[in-house]
Formats: structure tokens, sequence, C-alpha cells
């Protein structure tokens, strides 16, 4: 297995997905889970615009990417908005207090 | 009439049997609120598919007389207007016409109406296509909506929580039921590649035998939980709190049917199995026996008829383990006939009375004529009594078991016989004859006794038709009657058939069987003591024998476990994720092992 | 080669470092900070539009509203304890990665066929043009839905109060 640049890339990628995997798991704080995903969505952009190198057809790869960034930054806004929805209505960002089923 | 015409009316006539009342249930749901235009509705859709079903019964062939292409694997929705399925669909159609007409007294004054009535039409519709079908993937469809329409209606007094209880119980029993069924009908179709049930039928020989005798066994397990046979009998008398019209219809005339119309249709496939043939039996004599016992010493007057239910469907599974396959149906078409007729009675008693324990009735002899006549002969022909339909019906069965089966096996049935005479007596007098508890009784209602009648017209004189009913069998049924005579004896056949069951030595020795069962009844102060040395069996026996520990216990392990695993859905965004990530992880796993992505 | 290994740890670091932190603010800033690596990176890359667009997008816009967010939600004190036990989360991290890396990286080889000479805006507004119309109509639906979200909470109270005497919406 030769190690060139796009190899190295794909680790950046798998790194950049674990670690906000890992965030989600871990993250108690309802603002900090919208940082974990952010974490996460810059490694499906990382990826985007390395597989369109890697095959070929690097402007596919680069709008596609463009459009990850766009959902997600959309997706960003929104989960903090309902953070701060959450926190009016039940005082609390703690994501095991807000959780409303028995347990 | 020419074939070419025959067959041009059949090709309508199949499915517009089938789906006409499909038509009605959705007219009658659109009619809304109850009023004379629903019950109008209701009325013209039952009666125009019971003329419908009627009309098809010349029209039997064994040749498939409809079929839709439905595309991939469902193969077609095909009906094969067989022996077997017009003279079913015309059983579901006429007396759900019937118990129609009878709703529209007893469900005076009732909330959801039109609920009711569409129900009642789609279940109609959905038992014809049951036994129509000649597509085994529709007849489970088919099934499934029998029992969907049989939950709903049970438990149709939502507000009652028995009544949902027992829907629930019912739905799960007969479910467990379909599942035997649909993996028989896959079994099937992996085989052969087909769900048509000629085919199957013809190629069974070719399969392999072990997966022949799971298939066998799989649709008997189907059939007993569909007909409460033993180990399933435990729903159908909780499933006695729907309203009786509806436990005449479904669970006494049609419904519970599905299952022994199943086995009767695929006897000849699985009876080479071994073993298939002597369970079939076995099953039949055990809720025979287990039903009759559990009927002496109910005091409901519907859980009686319930038990009285599974203990005939017991005689008629066991004609069918010994080879009978005619007996049996035609002891069902009897059956069908006089206990929709003693539940239709019985429903027009507990409307007016307004109890269904029978130790607060008594007396209604006289404030209740008609209905008192009507339920005395379908009594009479449930205990066996000639000249009624019962009897004729359930000597054959037994005759023919005597014939091929095992000799311990028709003792006990002979006892059961004996049995049910005893308890058919015990609810006639209690209901009527006994010493009158205070209560006020009026007669049925026009509507009543509109439906009344003609059923207790049909349990005199339905043994009438035995000749002609083994005519269409012998000429539909090629599989099941390979020595089909040449011409049709048509009646003849009947009074010679009567002729051999009046002589048989077979018949007096049952005869007697039932004379001492009303003796026994007769003198039972005199019997009292036995009462008191087996009240151990008694206290066994209203218990269920323990089934229904058995079912409690299922159902309560069944809870125990959602319960415990209610903490992995917990809602918490953490563990969700972490469930995600150990789902991909599997994912990956699982690629890997298999081959991985390409080099 | 080596200034991309350079920069793309740095965005590992900055990532970690964002997780690892206890206060939210330093959190959104070191998001920030792993942002214009990436962009950086990006661009190193041979994608000079989707840099610039990663950097204002996700080390301004993002980080704005992180804290506008934040100070409008409060700092809070959670509870440091974590749900699922870390060391459980360490050890499906760990597997999780490791399984991605053993599937994709011996493969990667970059493609043989021909550069396909399409120059970026072209594909952006013409080839993938609905994507981009589709971007821009979840651009307006985001920014509706946060301002209904984020409505005065003198009229929440009065809807939610309407709402719990009425019939559910």
């Amino acid at each position: 297995m030769s190690v060139n640049i796009w190899t190295i890339v794909m680790v950046a990628v798998f790194g950049l997905v674990a670690i906000g995997l890992y965030g989600l798991l871990i993250i108690r704080n309802l603002i900090k889970v919208v940082v974990a995903l952010q974490i996460f969505a810059k490694g499906t952009i990382l990826v985007m615009v390395a597989a369109g190198a890697m095959s070929g057809k690097p402007a596919v790869g680069q709008s596609l990417a463009i459009t990850v960034l766009v959902a997600d930054t959309v997706v960003t806004v929104m989960a903090l908005a309902l953070a701060i929805q959450v926190r009016r209505w039940s005082g609390t960002l703690d994501t095991r207090e807000i959780s409303k089923l028995r347990r | 009439m020419s074939p070419a015409v025959i067959d041009m009316s059949v090709t309508w006539l199949l499915p517009l049997t089938v789906f006409l009342p499909w038509v009605g249930a959705a007219a009658v749901l659109v009619a809304g609120r109850a009023g004379r235009t629903l019950r109008a509705l209701a009325i013209t859709f039952a009666v125009a598919d019971a003329v419908l079903s009627i009309l098809l019964i010349p029209q039997a062939s064994s040749r498939t007389g409809f079929s839709l292409v439905l595309g991939g694997a469902f193969g077609e929705l095909s009906f094969l207007p067989d022996g077997f399925g017009v003279y079913l669909a015309a059983v579901a159609a006429v007396i759900g016409c019937l118990a129609v007409i009878f709703s529209v007294d007893y469900m005076r004054g009732e909330e959801g109406q039109s609920r009711y009535y569409s129900l009642v039409l789609f279940f109609i519709g959905a038992m014809s296509g049951l036994v129509l079908s000649a597509n085994l993937l529709m007849m489970v469809v088919f099934w499934e909506i029998t029992a969907l329409c049989s939950w709903a209606l049970i438990s149709f007094h939502n507000d009652d929580p028995k009544a949902v209880a027992g829907g629930i119980k019912a739905l799960i029993v007969t479910g467990l039921g379909g599942a035997g069924l649909l993996a028989g009908a896959l079994a099937i179709y992996a085989q052969i590649g087909s769900f048509d049930i000629p085919t199957f039928m013809e190629k069974a020989g070719g399969f392999p035998p072990q997966l022949l005798a799971w298939i066998g066994f799989a649709f008997l397990a189907a059939a007993a939980a569909k007909s409460a046979q033993f180990p399933f009998q435990t729903w159908l008398p909780d499933a006695m709190e729907a309203p009786t019209p509806i436990s005449a219809l479904i669970h006494a005339a049609t419904m519970v049917n599905a299952g022994v119309y199943l086995l009767a249709r695929f006897a000849p496939t699985f009876s080479p199995v071994p073993g298939w043939s002597l369970s079939v039996l076995l099953v039949g004599m055990v809720s025979a026996f287990l039903a009759a016992s559990m009927a002496t010493v109910a005091n409901d007057l519907k859980r009686v008829l319930a038990w009285s239910t599974v203990s005939q469907l017991g005689f008629m599974v066991y004609a069918i383990g010994a080879g009978a396959v005619f007996q049996s149906q035609f002891h069902l078409l009897s059956h069908s006939v006089f206990k929709a007729l003693l539940f239709l009675g019985a429903g027009a008693v507990i409307h007016s009375v307004g109890t269904r324990d029978m130790r607060e009735m008594g007396g209604l002899a006289r404030s209740m004529p008609l209905t008192c006549v009507a339920f005395l002969i379908g009594a009479l022909a449930l205990a066996g009594i000639p000249p009624l339909n019962g009897f004729w019906s359930k000597e054959m069965v037994l005759e023919s078991g005597l014939a091929s089966g095992p000799f311990w096996a028709y003792i006990v049935m002979l006892v059961t016989v004996g049995l049910t005479a005893l308890y058919t007596l015990r609810a006639v007098w209690m209901v009527f004859f006994a010493p009158p508890v205070a209560q006020h009784a009026h007669e049925a209602g026009p509507a009543m006794k509109t439906a009344l009648i003609p059923l207790a017209a049909g349990a005199l004189v339905s043994w009438l038709l035995a000749g002609p009913f083994h005519d269409l069998f012998l000429r539909t049924l090629p599989l099941h009657f390979p020595e089909a005579h040449a011409e049709a004896a048509g009646m003849a056949a009947t009074w010679t058939a009567a002729l051999e069951v009046l002589s048989a030595p077979a018949t007096w020795l049952a005869v007697g069987v039932v004379v001492v069962g009303a003796l026994v009844w007769a003198g039972r102060s005199g019997f009292a003591w036995i009462g008191t040395r087996l009240r151990g069996l008694r206290r066994v026996a209203e218990a269920g024998y323990g089934f229904e520990a058995i079912n409690h216990g299922i159902s309560k392990a069944v809870e125990g476990t959602g319960e415990g695993l209610r903490v992995t859905q917990s809602g918490l965004v953490n563990w969700n994720v972490g469930a995600m990530v150990i789902a991909v992880i599997v994912l990956l796993g699982i690629v890997l092992l298999v081959g991985g992505l390409g080099g | 080669m080596w200034i991309q290994i350079l920069v793309l740890g740095s965005t590992l670091v900055c990532a970690l470092m964002a997780i690892r932190a206890s206060r939210l603010l330093v959190s959104a800033l070191w998001l920030a900070g792993c942002s214009a690596f990436l962009a950086l990176s990006i661009a190193l890359l041979g994608a000079p539009e989707v840099g610039v667009v990663e950097l204002s997008v996700g080390a301004g816009l993002v980080t704005i509203l992180f804290v506008f967010a934040i100070s409008v939600a409060g700092e809070e004190t959670v509870g440091v304890k974590s749900v699922v036990p870390r060391p459980l989360a360490w050890i499906l991290m760990a597997v999780f990665a490791v399984l991605l890396a053993w599937l994709a990286l011996p493969g990667l080889v970059a493609s043989a066929l021909p550069r396909d000479a399409l120059p970026f805006l072209r594909a952006l507004w013409v080839e993938r043009s609905l994507d981009t119309v589709l971007q821009v109509a979840l651009i307006f639906s985001g920014v509706l839905g946060s301002l209904g979200l984020l409505a005065d909470r003198r009229e929440v109270g009065r809807a939610s109060r309407k709402a719990g005497e009425g019939a559910a919406p």
C-alpha cells in the first residue's frame, strides 16, 4: 500500500468522523452535541473533495462538498434554535434530564 | 347451458361474490350515522351476496373460474369454485345475511353501528374469498383479514375491558396459527415456485418427505388455532364478549370453520405423511371430549355454546383424521345451521333478559314461545335427536370413525355424544323450563324472528341435501374422490344414505347413549353424590384444565420481556448514537467477512 | 505533502480539543480553528473555492451562531459523568476506525481515468444546478424555521397557553 497524499487525507477523514462520533457518544450538553455534529460533517466535506479528485471528476466532488456544507450549516442553525427552546422550556441542557421516557 | 356460457358467468360471479360485500362495507361506512339508510344498505348488500353465493352453487366445477395476474411472486388472484368453496361461501353469505337481519333488532340504539355493519360485510367478503381462493398466498391474506374483523368485532364494545382482552386473545392465538399457515405457504413456494393450490396438490408427491411433514403439521397448527381446537381452545369462550349475532356468524358458522376447511382441502395431500392423520384424529377427539366436559360445568349461556362449538368442530376434525372428508363437511353444514340457530336464539334471550348467566334465567318458555321452540329445535339437532340434521351428520361421522379409526377413539367420541346431550338439556332446562328467577322478559323482535325461522327450518330439513351435496363433491373434487361415479345420483342418494344410517347398529348405540345422557340429567338429584365426589374435577374443569394458566403465563412472559427491553428505548441521544455505531460496526464486520470491497 | 500532513494533523488536534473543552465558548473557538485548518487543507488539495466557502461559513458564520446560542441559553455546568461510559466509547470508536481503515485504505489509488476538465463554477451552476436550487430553498427554510423557533418569549407563552386550551395542533 503506497502512502500517497490521498491515504493521508482518508486517514484524516476517518479521524474526524471518529472524533465526531466519539463526541456524540460522550457529550451531555446539547450545544456541545452540535459541535460534535459539526466535526463529523467536516469529515464528510473533506471526503467529498477527496473522492472527486481521486475519481477524476473534481468539479462534481467539489459541488457536492458545497451541498453538504450548506445542508449541514442549516442543520446546525436549526439544532441550535431547538437547543435554545429546550433550555427555555425545561430549564436544562442535559441530555439525561430532558429525556422524558421512563428508564 | 353450453360450457362457454357457464364459464362466462362464473368468471364474474366469483369475484362479485367475494368483493360485493366489501363495496357494501365501504358504502355503509360512508352512510355514517345510524338510521334507516344504514340498515337498508347493510341488508341489501348482505341479501345480494347471499343470492349470488347460492347462484354460484350450480356453477361449481373443478377448474379455476377466475384469475387475475398480480405480478411477481404473488402469482394470481384466482378463485376455484369447487365443492368446498361454493358451499362454505354460501353458508357464510346466507348466515351472514341472517345475522345482519338479526342485528337490526339486536343492535338497536347502540353506538357505532356503521362500524359494526361495515365490519360484518367486510368479514363476509373475506370469508368467501378464503374458501374460494386457489392461490395459497391470497388465502393467507383473506385468513388474516377474517382474523382482523373477528378481533374488531369481539372488541366492538371497546370501553369494556373484558371485550378488549377477549379480542386481543383471539387475535394473538389465531395469529400464531396464521404464522404457521404462512410458513407452510412460503415453504411450498420455495419448493415449486408457485402458490397455486391445484398445482401444489398435484406435485405434492414429489416433495421431500421431511418438508411435506413440516408443512402438514404447520397447517394442522394453523387449523387448530383458527378452529379453537386443542391446544388452542382458550380463545373461543372469551370471544363470547362479542355481540351475539357476531358470535353466531363468526364463532359458530364461518370463521372457525376455516380451520376445518383447511384440513379437509389438504387432507389427500398430507394423509400419506406418517402420523398426520392420527394427530388430526387425536386433536379432534381431545377437543371434543374436553370441550364437552367444560360445557357441562359452565353457567354462562354463551360459554356453553362456545364450548359446544369447540366440541362439534372436534367431531369434524376427528372425521377428517379418520379419512371421512365428506362426512365431516356434511356435519359442518348441519353444525353451521343449528349452531347459528342456537346462538341467535340465545341472543334473543340475552337481549330480553339482560344477562348471560343461566342461573338468573328460567321459565322463559312461557314468555318467549317462538324463541323457545327455535332454540329447542337447535338443541335437539345438537344433541343428535332424529330426524333433525344434527342426528344424520353426527351418525355418519361416528360410523366412519368406527370404520377407519381406532376403536378407543370411537368410545371416547361416544361418551362425548352422551355429554353433549347432557349439557344441551341442562342449558335448555335452565333457560326455559326451570322455576323462574324474577325478571321481566319479552318475546324476540320481528327482525330476530325473521332470522330465527329460516334457520330452524334448515335444522329440520338440511339433511335432505345429503345426496346432492355428495354429488357436488364427487363432481368437483377429483383429488378427494378419485373413483367418481359417472352419473349424478341426486336425491335418491339421500334416501340410500338415510337408510344406511338408520340400519347401522352404531346409530342405535349412539342414540342409546343420547338417551342415557338425557336420563342422567332428568334424574340428576339421584346422581348428586357423583357431583360431590367429583368436586375437585369440576374445579379443574372450570379452570380450563390448566390451559388458561398456560395462556396467562405466556402473556406475562411476553409483557415481562417487553418491560425488560424498554431500557434500550430510553430516548437518550447518546445511547441512540451508540446503537447506530454498533450497527455500523456490525455491518462493516459482515462486509469484511463476506469478501470485502474490491482490492 | 508534509504541509498537508501538518495541516490535517492540526485539524484533528483542534477537533479533539473542541470535544474535551469544558466551557462551551472555548469549545466553539476550537471548532473555528478546526474549520480554518480544514479550509487551508482543502485549498491545498486543489479546491480553492470550497476552501473559501468552508472558511467563511465554518469559521465565521457557525462560530457566530454558537456564540449567539451560548449567550442566549447561558452556560450551564452539566455533569461530567457521560451517559455512555468513556472506556466503552473509546473501544467502539477504535474498532470503528480500524474497520473503516481496513476496508477502505488498501484499495486507494488515484483513478487512471483522464481528468474531467469541467471547471468548478460550471459544475455548480449548470451541471448540478438542481442541487444549488435546493440549497437555496434549504437556507430559506432554515432561516424561517429558526425565526419561528426563537420567537419572542411572551408570544411563545401566549401561543402555548392557547394551544393548551384548544385541540393539539
